[in-house]
């Protein structure tokens, strides 16, 4: 047995360890189980950050692990680690002002397996892997998105998740099956080996095209983003926080492992398709951002434009293409998670309103400041991580010599500050409407948005991480 | 402390600043402003004491120096992003040099121009703090990317400064500011990155680039993406109408920080970014680029003609001025370029007098409409004074430092031999006359003429805002006595630049 398996063991175990512990403490109290969720993920991360990064191993011929894959491995604990510590205080009595939460074990347990699929996803040596990890990964997201029982929205949220996600995972099928038709196999070696000898297949392009379709619901590319907002609205908000982050990295995980693996023979040809989705994504995301009121459909139509830059850099042949891709995830999640967690204490009194943010930089300048370095990184303003992410992002589309993109790109970015300014606006400008606000915040939420601050400012001035990932990549 | 540790330390200070400012509590102002004002004087003492190191080494080293390529002094150069090959490189010519020792001096005066201040202090002295090391930064930056950094870290800072502590339309005009700007960074970013990758050394170094010679491909669209992307900071017609607003919303010393050092950004950007790495490109579109700035001299200066409040007079008097900055550095000749660099300094003591003087005034009277003032010289007689001697730079008047700039730059223009030049020279020319209808009317409105009753009560300037003016009158006569000093110290920056542009 080799040690490059214990993570996704680990997490295997604790999940059903988190739900045994749940099913059988007669109290139910999410105590234990919360205590047990973020160390185990924590001692997880410490695991994958000792594990040797330089090889490829197989195990029983369908599950690999590489450097690559445990890179992405480490965004998901992440942000597993972050949606646990961001719903312990959430669900409580006063955590939200939608009321408490029971169950939280289940929760936990939930998110655990979820991240196990995602685990799997960059594992997979076939398509069928790939495609049992896909669904692990999303199946819990339904039922997570539907976690508040009573709640109307929520059950809306869910239910137009798992009817889009049913689609999505009926076209991924259909995909695979003109993959299965031409090749013969499921397995990378044979796609790899035919795509090779047969660059220009129709077969392998139609499917890969059905297969970008499946995979632009999770990424929330256009034309195929339109359940986001909703989603992202009546979910709770932990919840919300773990797809922007966890569900995108996996997809666009699941386009590396393919575009770079069994079909990179392909990739030359797919460069404009994967430009023209990226430009309308970061449009259509851009352009429905700059209407809304409410918080959390706010993040949705962000997230969307900034799935749009990450398949940017999917453009890219070289290898500084992915490890920007991954570099950028990470930057992507600790500002996402950060605007989570004030969203999070702001909605302990008010609703997920941008009215709600009023007078927060007066009542609480700490909070306020939090919000703001988010904001900037999100609109990759220096000399915060988003920043330089986002540099490298637009650098590997440059590499190529799609400048008018990179113009475009940036161009689009413009417009995300206008409406990344106008949530600095509500905090800081703008009078209060309602009187002084006094928000409890935990010592779960302090000692997360320190991690997550010093992480956005440490990621975009520290080069170590950056140049490790694309030695990793490498 | 040797040279590149001083340039380093004149960059962070600001930074250090802010951060020491972020303990003090919200309502100990006094505190919040002598640090800043600390801060800001020790980072001044320091640029002279660069200045002075610099202009020693400049003179040592005269006789045999190649002026083919720049040479920078104090240099240090650490790799930082090696994915991209990006490295922390930093040094100064004398064109730097000078536009550190402007940004000192400005935001010294600055700082105690907003001694006033009372709401929410803490805020705004941290922000001013973070924009002027961003500015610094620009000016000590010789890799293109950390110059972007700094430049982006400069312009943002902005929409805040303007929309918490401004006036009058401030939500509409910081985000109008912000938004233009970082619109032409887009241009900006796509230059950089060109330039990048179709250099073949995939490096960032501004000096290794600028021996090379890009395909007519890459610099027919180069140039002008980063010509406007950094003119629109410069306020390059039709892309000025954010600096109206802009500057006319801002607080004072904000207005005094952006019309008197962060526009020459703009200016410095065009100079070493566009013309140095992009000659070819500057070549093929110098003509069209030459109209637009003729109309921004003359456009900006009728746009100040029909204004009848203070701070939008002055903001469209600086589209027109800065125009000239842009004008100068078009003309590709030596005396030309001189004459922008000159016009820069010029330009940002006198606006940043101006701004000054505004902020001071509006203080007093409350109000900033030229017909709602009047006989002021009556109860203000220093602040007037100090009124009309700006008024008087912004037209030119021979021993002020506006003429020796102006008069450069259109000797410069005339000495190209293109019809175009010499027919823009003309029309640009005669901005100075309708420069000093503007001022004149102004200063006759506002200054002279009968006392308001309203205003009878007002009284004249305290110390510490007498010190902000007296320090910028007195470098606006020096300059414009003795401008061999400042002469001396960029010629030896200019001549391998304008053998790069006319390669």
């Amino acid at each position: 047995m080799n040690s490059l398996l214990l993570p996704d063991l680990f997490i295997l175990l604790q999940g059903f360890t988190v739900l045994g512990i749940d099913l059988f403490s007669r109290k139910r109290e999410p105590v234990v189980t919360f205590q047990l969720t973020w160390s185990g993920l924590l001692f997880n991360f410490i695991l994958l950050l000792c594990l040797p990064y330089d090889r490829t191993v197989v195990f029983f011929g369908t599950y690999q692990v590489s450097g690559l894959a445990l890179l992405f491995k480490q965004i998901f604990v992440i942000s597993a680690f972050f949606t646990v510590l961001l719903s312990r205080y959430y669900f409580t009595e006063k955590g939200n002002f939608r009321g408490p939460m029971r169950a939280m074990g289940e929760f936990y347990g939930i998110v655990l397996f979820c991240t196990f699929g995602m685990f799997t996803v960059v594992s997979a040596t076939g398509l069928l892997t790939l495609f049992i990890g896909m669904e692990l990964a999303t199946i819990p997201l339904y039922v997570l998105s539907a976690f508040r029982k009573g709640d109307d929205l929520s059950a809306e949220a869910s239910t137009k998740f798992i009817v889009m996600g049913a689609l999505s995972t009926g076209i991924l099928l259909f995909g695979y099956s003109f993959i299965y038709g031409a090749v013969g196999s499921l397995r990378f070696v044979n796609i790899l080996a035919f795509a090779t000898q047969y660059p220009l297949h129709p077969l392998l392009f139609l499917g890969l095209l059905f297969i970008f379709a499946a995979i632009g619901f999770k990424l929330t590319l256009f034309p195929f983003h339109m359940w986001a907002p909703d989603v992202y609205e009546g979910a709770p908000t932990p919840v919300t926080a773990f797809i922007s982050v966890s569900s995108k990295a996996t997809a666009i995980a699941f386009l590396i492992v393919l575009l770079y693996g069994p079909l990179a023979p392909l990739h030359p040809r797919l460069q404009y398709l994967i430009l023209l989705l990226a430009g309308a994504t970061m449009t259509v995301g851009n352009l429905g951002a700059l209407k809304q009121k409410n918080l959390c459909r706010f993040m949705a139509y962000s997230s969307i434009a900034q799935a749009g830059y990450i398949l940017l850099a999917l453009a890219g042949q070289a290898e500084m293409g992915r490890a920007s891709i991954i570099y950028y995830l990470l930057i992507y999640a600790a500002a996402n998670y950060a605007t989570f967690f004030i969203i999070s204490i702001v909605s302990q009194k008010r609703t997920e309103e941008f009215a709600s943010l009023r007078g927060l930089g007066k009542q609480s300048p700490t909070l306020a400041a939090i919000l703001l370095l988010s904001m900037f990184s999100l609109a990759g303003i220096p000399p915060l991580a988003g920043f330089i992410g986002k540099f490298m992002l637009f650098a590997s589309a440059a590499q190529e010599g799609y400048y008018f993109m990179v113009i475009f790109a940036a161009l689009n970015s413009t417009v995300s500050l206008y409406y990344y300014l106008l949530l600095i606006k509500e905090a800081y400008i703008l009078q209060p409407t309602a009187g002084p606000m006094v928000f409890e915040v935990s010592f779960v939420q302090q000692s997360s948005l320190a991690i997550l601050t010093v992480f956005m400012i440490l990621l975009g001035l520290v080069p170590m991480i950056s140049t490790k990932i694309l030695l990793i990549v490498q | 402390m040797d040279g590149s540790t001083l340039l380093t330390s004149i960059w962070l200070l600001p930074f250090l600043t802010g951060m020491l400012i972020v303990p003090v509590g919200r309502a100990n102002h006094q505190l919040i402003k002598k640090i800043s004002l600390t801060g800001s004087g020790f980072n001044l003492v320091l640029i002279i004491w660069l200045t002075l190191l610099f202009a020693a080494r400049v003179s040592l080293a005269e006789t045999g120096v190649d002026t083919r390529y720049t040479v920078l002094y104090f240099t240090l150069n650490v790799p930082w992003f090696s994915m991209l090959n990006i490295a922390y490189n930093i040094g100064v010519d004398g064109i730097s040099v000078l536009m550190l020792l402007l940004t000192g001096i400005v935001i010294f005066c600055g700082v105690l121009a907003s001694w006033e201040l009372k709401e929410q202090a803490k805020e705004f002295f941290i922000l001013l703090n973070v924009l002027v090391g961003g500015v610094y930064g620009v000016f000590v930056s010789f890799d293109l990317f950390t110059l972007f950094l700094f430049y982006e870290v400069a312009v943002l800072p902005m929409y805040l400064l303007i929309g918490i502590w401004g006036t009058g339309d401030k939500e509409y005009s910081a985000m109008k500011l912000t938004l233009m700007l970082v619109a032409g960074s887009a241009l900006i970013f796509a230059g950089i990155l060109a330039m990048y990758y179709e250099s073949g050394i995939a490096s960032f170094d501004i000096l290794k680039l600028s021996r090379i010679r890009f395909p007519e491909s890459l610099q027919v669209w180069g140039f002008p993406a980063l010509f406007i992307g950094f003119g629109l900071l410069g306020g390059l017609f039709p892309f000025h109408t954010w600096s109206p607003d802009g500057h006319a919303s801002a607080p004072t010393a904000v207005s005094m920080l952006h019309a008197g050092v962060l526009m020459k950004l703009g200016g410095y950007g065009c100079l070493r970014v566009a013309m140095y790495l992009m000659p070819e490109g500057a070549q093929m579109w110098v003509e069209f680029f030459l109209v637009l700035v003729t109309i921004n001299i003359v456009y900006g200066a009728f746009g100040a003609i029909r204004q009848t409040d203070l701070k939008y007079i002055t903001a469209y008097s600086s589209v027109s001025h800065c125009g000239l900055v842009l004008f100068g550095l078009l003309a590709m000749t030596y005396v030309g370029l001189k004459g922008a660099v000159l016009q820069m300094v010029s330009h940002g003591l006198m606006t940043a007098l101006f701004f000054a003087l505004i902020g001071m005034i509006y203080s007093r009277t409350r109000t900033r409409q030229i017909h709602e003032m009047g006989g002021l010289m009556k109860v203000m007689p220093f602040l007037s004074v100090a009124f009309v001697i700006a008024g008087l730079t912004g037209l030119g008047l021979p021993g002020l430092s506006g003429f020796v700039a102006e008069a450069t730059i259109f000797i410069g223009s005339f000495a190209n031999a293109n019809p175009i030049n010499r027919i823009c020279t003309v029309l640009a020319v005669l901005s100075i006359v309708i420069s000093a209808v503007y001022i004149i009317r102004s200063a006759n409105f506002a200054i002279n003429g009968p006392l308001n009753e309203k205003f009878n009560a007002l009284s004249d300037a305290t110390l510490v805002e007498k010190l902000p003016i007296a320090i910028l009158v007195f470098l606006i006569c020096g300059m414009g006595i003795l401008p061999g000093w400042i002469i001396n110290l960029v010629n030896s920056a200019i001549e391998p630049i304008v053998n790069n542009v006319t390669r």
